[in-house]
This record gives structure tokens, C-alpha cells and sequence, in this order.
């Protein structure tokens, strides 16, 4: 049984985080349950169930959205219970400080797995106020990726400086430039509970690229994982299948931090996405063939 | 430089960020702490403290508690005063989401030796019937109207319904009840998250503590037989709790609306958003100002009913009722609060709206608002410490209006909660504990972790530091022997 994905997204008050929800179940087409404090502007005139920790609204498509009334750890178990959904979406409140809630979910929810940390931050507010909050550096700080959002409200030369102060903060996670929180879903989630590896796409965000590998060796393990612990910078989001001598697994890198996990299939197929990788795709590749190469 | 090369030594416990440190900070900021504290301090915490000074109406000094650490906008431990009729502002952020968190503590004629057989009986009962945990549910079935009720009139809407005695009004801040709270400046989202939480602990570093006074930790025998610790070995029992969901979603409500207002309308130019506020006198600080007086009484009316718990579940253990027991409230004080109180500056009286956010209202002698039992001796001042190393009861003084008679309030992390819990783990400290011959329960073990002894600043330290300052004088320390942690 796969481990239910959860992404978790945070920012401060009113850097977008119900409009990039909103986004997402426009053009999402899996089975998502959003977790928030309060239902907010997301499950207007919805159906709600009570339930013994959770509150829930039906969104259509399959996609629920929830409210805790418990624990979040009780009510994450119920939410797969009921709704079983391909991966859960949790929004923090824009006072929260997110690593408690990392904490938890690695921790005390062996069956779910953290798919990534999405924080949204404000350019318009970074401008605006000097000094950066106690609250929103621990949020720009536990990021796997980064949503400069709202840049159509600053000048152009202003974002290059912004993205270097985000940088400063948090050197690892990948930051993505986006108005209205428009954002290629493709780079958010890694891959589904039950979902197929998701193809390569032409909508993807402007700058971004991405290519695919598939083949059907096996890998040895530690090849793997050196090629992994050296994919660069550049790359934002891996995902797929390895086939190793001892099964296949489920792989999923989300700005230099990856995961394995069991999976039933037979083939070795990847994808990289990423800002201008284009160029790294030669070398890429031939990491991964060196690997079974060297069988 | 380095910030803390900016700080400059007033006295062994004051350290001074000059008002050009940088710009637009109106008066310069204090921070009250040892040289061993005050450099085990976050750096962000100068910086944050230097930002409360360029407030709007700030009075004399934006000041940091001995137990201070970053939070949002505001350090925890801080302390800010803001003149009403100056333009003077009021800023969440100042006040903690958390509003009216704060301590209660009650005495019993028991001894260590009565309670001992029983120990575990009473913390099982305590944990059940005080809830714990993120979204606890009180044993109160209120309906929106009730609610709106009980947040406008606090702890006595409690009592008049028998959840307490009348002395306990007496011995909290304000007689539990604040005036000017009013619910029509109170969101439903508000009243959704907090009308079924009346009577529960919550998370986090909340906790309900069965403590013992041992001879030689009471300080002033005087003052603590004046407080009603008399006997050695006492058992009292100490709680820290809040407003829960409700408190937090008043702060998120009015935080939206003066991100809205702040700069387009009043012109106010903040550095950090995290302190987005309004002038008190405008209608968005008026609003806020009422709205977050309904947290204050909707946290005096938890601990209200958390007391009443503790009564009958000590009732029950020990076949006596609650009066025999002498199960009687020494006080109860807010420690995240704001509220306008007169101060002289310059020999001349003024109204200032005193911001306290994780610092302790500590009045010495003598002052009209301590409750009439406690005017000749000052306010008791109920500070927490870890669940390792005991808290403090002690008396404000009439040394402290360098601070706005505010003290400490707890001793303070001196790591993040995360780091905490990677380096402990719960179970194995609630062993620990228990080995040690204080009985744990907790309703989650990794947030038990978060609140291991390590994780903070030494109390001892804390507490001799307020004494060196002057602003607060203790009267007796008490261990734990069961805890029951949110």
C-alpha cells in the first residue's frame, strides 16, 4: 500500500494561498483533500459532512475539502478513511510556523509521506515592508519550493534582488516566479497515490523544461542514489519509477531532497523538470546509462 | 558591527539599543536580562525589539523580557506602551495570537504525603476531564449566543452558573471580567472555532501542573503565608492556558484588517508586517480593542472552568468537598495581553495602552488595581517553567516602572520546537519523569518533547534576574509531581 502524499502549503496572510488552491482544483485532475483551518472561500454553498475529527465539503471531481475539528494527525487518518484521496493538500494559516507540522507528518503519520513544502510569498510585500517577519522567514526557511508570487505588482528589476534575499534564506529550495499564483501543478506534486509517472506536458511554466528517461535494466541501488544525491540545482522536480534488482520503487525529488518507496511496475521511467535544464539533460542521461552500464 | 556590539550596559541587568540604531525608531529599546541571557538571545530578537520602538505613540522604551524570544512581530517578552492620546497604536502582534495566555494557581491543605498514593488517580482524571490536545472540546455545550455571552462577560458568566466560587473573581485580573468587550466586533469564524472549547487546555506548551512548595523553596515565608502557602510540602496545582482557536482567530481577523487600513489610511510606516497595527483611537483599533477584550474574558471564563475541573476532580479523590480542601485560587494573571493603564512619565500621569506579550503585569505595593486582598503586599505573579525545572509565585514590586511594572513570564526556549523534538523523544522523557517522581500524560509524545527541560532558558536564572532588575520579587518556587501537557 503507497503512502498518501501531502504537500503542505504555507506563506503569510494574504500572499495568495487560497488562490493557489483555488488553482490547483482548477487544474488538477486528481483526487485532492484539501486540509484548512476554516473552509474560507474554498467550499462556499458545499455539501458538509461532520465527521469525528475532520468536517467535510465536497468539491466535485472527487476532491474534498476539510476542516479539523481534532487532531491533525486523527484527522489526516480519517480523511484516508473516508475519502481516499490521491494526495492531501494542507494549508497552514499565514501566522503558522510550518516545521512543527513537517514534524508531524513525518513523524506521527507513517502512512503518509511530506511531498514538499510550498511556500508562497508576497513580492509586492517584500518591497513594501524592509524587514522580514519571525514567522515568514521560518516559512521562506522550511520551503522545497518557493512561489515568488505577484510579481506583476513590483518592476521588473526588482525580482532578480528578491529572488537573491529568498536565496539567502533558503539556499536549496527552487523558486518559481508566478502572478496569481499561476503555476504548472506538474512542479508542486510529485506523483499520486495510484496515479501513473504524469508525461511531460507543453503547458509548463515559462522557463521550465523537462525531458524523460525510460529503459528497461536494473539499476543498482547505490548508483541510484549517488546519481540522485548529485542531480543539479537546476532540477526542481524528479519523478517515476526505478526498476532495482530487489523491486521496482516510486521516486520522488522535490529541490535535493528525495524519497524512495515499494511500487508495482516493471519499467525504469523518469522525469526531470526543471529551469533550463536543457542543458544538464546530456549528462543526466548519461549518469543513468553509466548506471546500467556498469552491470 | 554586530547588533549586539550596538547594545550598550545600563546596569547588569539593562542593555540599551540606542534610538539611532536605525531608522525611525522613536525611543530607544531595553532589554532587561543578564549579559549571560541577553547573549543567549536570538539576534533576531534586537531586531525585533528595535522595531516595536518605531511604533507610533511608543512611550520611553519597546522592552524585552529576561525570558525573550522572536516571535511574530513582536519578541515574546516583549513589552510596549503606547500613549492614547499620542497617536499611540495597538498591534496584534503585541499582543500574541494566543490572547489573555496566561497562569492560575490554586493551594489545597494537602500534603505531598496525602496526594503521593493517589497521584496517578488524579492526573488520569485531570487529563480526562481537561481536555488537551489541538482541537479539544470542553465538557460546556454552548450555542453561538451562549458563547457571545460568556466572551462579554468572562469568568463571571462562569460563576453565576457555578463554575467557581465568588472569591475566585476576586483573585483574578479585572474580576474575570473585562469591561468594553463586545461580540458584534467578533467574527462567526471566531465563534465557530472557539464556542465548544470553554473548559480545555489546547497544545503546545500548555499545561495543568500538581506541584509541591518544599520548605526550603519558599523564599518569603511572610508573603507566602499571605498567599496562602503555609503548610510544608503543600500541594497546589498551576495551569497555563488561553484562548485557544478563538483568541487566534480574532488576531487573524484584525491583522487582515490592518494590513488593509495601516498605510493607505493611517499613513503608519512599519518595517516589519508582522506589526501591522492601527491607531487605538480610530475605528479599526476601537474594533480591534473590544474584539480582542472578548479574548481576554474568553480565556478567564477556560481557566474558570479548567479550576472548577480541578476542583471535583480532587473532590472525588479524596471523598472531601473542594472547600474542605481549601481548594482556594491564589490568582490569576494574563501574560499576553494589552490594556490601558495610567503611568506616570516625567512626574506627569499618563494613559498608556501597555502591549504585554509573553510578560507578566507585576504591581507592586499599594497600586488601586491589585485585588484589594493583595494591595498592601503587591500582585502575586504566577511564572511557569519547564515541566523539569518548577515555577515560581512571586509579588510584583514598586521598583518597576522602568518597565511598566511587567516582568517575566515563563523561562523562555531556548530552541526551536522542532529542534526540540529531534532531540528527545517523548516517551522515553515521560519515563524519564516518571523515574524521577513526576507522573506525565500528554496527548501527544512528539509536542511533549517539544517542552523537555533543555529546551529552555534556565528559571532560576530568569527569576534572579527580575530580581537583580527589581521588577519582580519571589516568594517560592514549586516542583511538579503530575502534569498533564496539551
Amino acid at each position: 500500500m503507497l503512502r498518501t502524499p501531502i504537500t503542505l502549503i504555507t506563506g503569510p496572510l494574504g500572499c495568495g494561498k487560497t488562490t493557489l488552491l483555488r488553482h490547483i482544483l482548477r487544474t488538477r485532475p486528481a483526487k485532492i483533500a484539501i486540509v484548512m483551518n476554516e473552509f474560507g472561500e474554498i467550499a462556499i454553498d458545499a455539501k458538509v459532512i461532520e465527521g469525528k475529527n475532520v468536517r467535510i465539503a465536497e468539491l466535485g471531481g472527487g476532491c474534498v475539502c476539510c476542516s479539523l475539528l481534532g487532531e491533525f494527525e486523527a484527522a489526516v487518518n480519517e480523511i484516508i478513511e473516508k475519502v481516499a484521496p490521491d494526495m492531501i493538500i494542507v494549508e497552514t494559516t499565514g501566522l503558522a510556523e510550518p516545521e512543527a507540522l513537517v514534524f508531524n507528518i513525518q513523524e506521527a503519520l507513517p502512512q503518509c509521506r511530506l511531498d514538499g513544502v510550498v511556500s508562497v510569498i508576497d513580492a509586492d510585500m517584500l518591497i513594501r515592508f524592509p524587514e522580514l517577519g519571525h514567522t515568514t522567514r521560518l516559512q521562506i526557511e522550511g520551503a522545497d519550493i518557493l512561489l515568488l508570487n505577484k510579481i506583476d505588482l513590483v518592476e521588473q528589476s526588482q525580482i532578480e534582488p528578491l529572488e537573491t534575499k529568498l536565496r539567502k534564506i533558503n539556499p536549496t529550495a527552487a523558486i518559481v516566479r508566478t502572478e496569481r499564483c499561476q503555476i504548472d501543478p506538474e512542479l508542486l506534486f510529485g506523483i499520486g497515490r495510484e496515479k501513473e509517472v504524469a508525461r511531460p506536458q507543453h503547458r509548463h511554466q515559462l522557463d521550465f523544461e523537462s525531458f524523460t528517461f525510460s529503459c528497461d535494466k536494473t539499476f543498482p541501488r547505490d548508483c541510484f542514489e549517488r546519481f540522485a544525491d548529485s542531480l543539479p540545482a537546476s532540477v526542481v522536480r524528479a519523478k517515476g519509477f526505478v526498476r532495482f534488482p530487489d523491486g521496482t520503487q516510486l521516486f520522488n525529488f522535490v529541490a535535493g531532497r528525495w524519497e524512495l518507496e515499494p511500487f508495482q511496475t516493471d519499467r525504469t521511467e523518469l522525469v526531470f523538470i526543471g529551469k533550463s535544464i536543457a542543458a544538464e539533460k546530456e549528462a543526466i542521461l548519461h549518469a543513468l546509462n553509466e548506471c546500467v552500464a556498469d552491470k | 558591527m554586530a547588533i549586539i556590539d550596538q547594545l550598550q550596559k545600563i546596569s547588569d541587568t539593562v542593555w540599551e539599543l540606542p534610538a539611532a540604531y536605525k531608522d525611525g525608531m522613536r525611543v530607544p529599546a531595553r532589554i532587561i536580562a543578564t549579559e549571560k541571557l541577553v547573549r543567549e538571545m536570538d539576534e533576531a530578537v534586537y531586531q525585533q525589539i528595535g522595531n516595536v520602538a518605531t511604533l507610533p505613540g511608543i512611550t520611553r522604551y519597546a522592552l524585552c523580557m529576561p525570558d525573550g524570544h522572536s516571535g511574530y512581530g513582536f519578541p515574546i517578552g516583549g513589552v510596549a506602551a503606547m500613549d492614547v492620546h499620542e497617536g499611540g497604536v495597538i498591534s496584534p502582534g503585541g499582543i500574541g495570537f494566543d490572547i489573555n495566555c496566561g497562569m492560575r494557581l490554586l493551594t489545597t491543605n494537602l500534603t505531598l504525603d496525602d496526594v503521593k498514593p493517589h497521584l496517578k488517580e488524579i492526573v488520569d482524571l485531570l487529563f480526562q476531564r481537561v481536555p488537551a490536545g489541538v482541537g479539544s472540546h470542553g465538557f460546556l455545550k454552548l450555542s453561538h449566543s451562549d458563547f457571545r455571552e460568556l466572551v462579554e462577560q468572562g469568568a463571571r458568566w462562569c460563576v453565576e452558573r457555578d463554575f467557581g466560587w465568588k472569591e475566585d473573581l476576586e483573585l483574578t485580573e479585572e474580576d474575570g471580567c473585562i469591561a468594553g468587550a463586545d461580540a458584534s466586533k467578533i467574527s462567526e469564524r471566531a465563534v465557530e472555532r472557539g464556542y465548544n472549547q470553554v473548559g480545555t487546555l489546547g497544545s503546545g506548551n500548555h499545561y495543568l501542573e500538581v506541584q509541591v512548595a518544599r520548605p526550603e523553596d519558599v523564599r518569603d515565608k511572610e508573603l507566602a503565608a499571605k498567599f496562602g502557602i503555609t503548610i510544608p510540602n503543600q500541594i497546589v496545582v498551576m495551569f497555563h492556558c488561553g484562548s485557544r482557536g478563538f483568541g487566534h482567530q480574532v488576531a487573524t481577523d484584525y491583522l487582515q484588517t490592518f494590513l488593509k487600513v495601516m498605510v493607505p489610511k493611517y499613513g503608519i510606516k512599519i518595517l516589519d508586517r508582522e506589526l501591522a497595527c492601527a491607531p487605538l483611537d480610530s475605528p479599526e483599533g476601537r474594533d480591534y480593542f473590544a474584539a480582542m477584550k472578548c479574548g481576554l474574558n474568553m480565556s478567564f471564563a477556560n481557566r474558570q472552568v479548567i479550576l472548577h475541573r480541578i476542583r471535583e476532580v480532587f473532590s472525588q479523590v479524596f471523598g472531601r468537598s473542594a472547600e474542605d480542601l481549601e481548594m482556594r485560587m491564589v490568582y490569576d494573571v494574563a501574560h499576553n495581553t494589552a490594556k490601558v493603564e495610567k503611568h506616570k512619565i516625567d512626574n506627569e500621569e499618563r494613559a498608556l495602552l501597555v502591549h504585554r506579550k509573553g510578560a507578566t503585569r507585576a504591581f507592586g505595593p499599594r497600586h488601586e488595581e491589585v485585588a484589594a486582598r493583595y494591595r498592601d503586599i503587591g500582585q502575586p505573579v504566577i511564572i511557569g517553567g519547564s515541566m523539569e525545572t518548577g515555577s515560581y509565585l512571586l509579588v510584583g514590586t514598586a521598583s518597576g516602572a522602568d518597565t511598566f511594572f511587567s516582568t517575566a513570564h515563563g523561562s523562555g526556549r531556548t530552541m526551536s520546537r522542532t529542534k526540540a523534538r529531534k532531540q528527545w523523544h517523548g516517551k522515553q522523557l515521560q519515563h524519564d519523569l516518571e523515574a524521577r517522581g513526576i507522573y506525565v500524560r500528554s496527548t501527544s509524545w512528539a509536542g511533549l518533547a517539544e517542552e523537555a527541560g533543555p529546551a529552555y532558558k534556565d528559571i532560576d536564572e530568569v527569576i534572579a534576574t527580575t530580581e537583580l532588575a527589581g521588577i519582580s520579587k519571589p516568594v517560592a518556587r514549586f516542583t511538579p509531581i503530575g502534569n498533564v501537557k496539551g
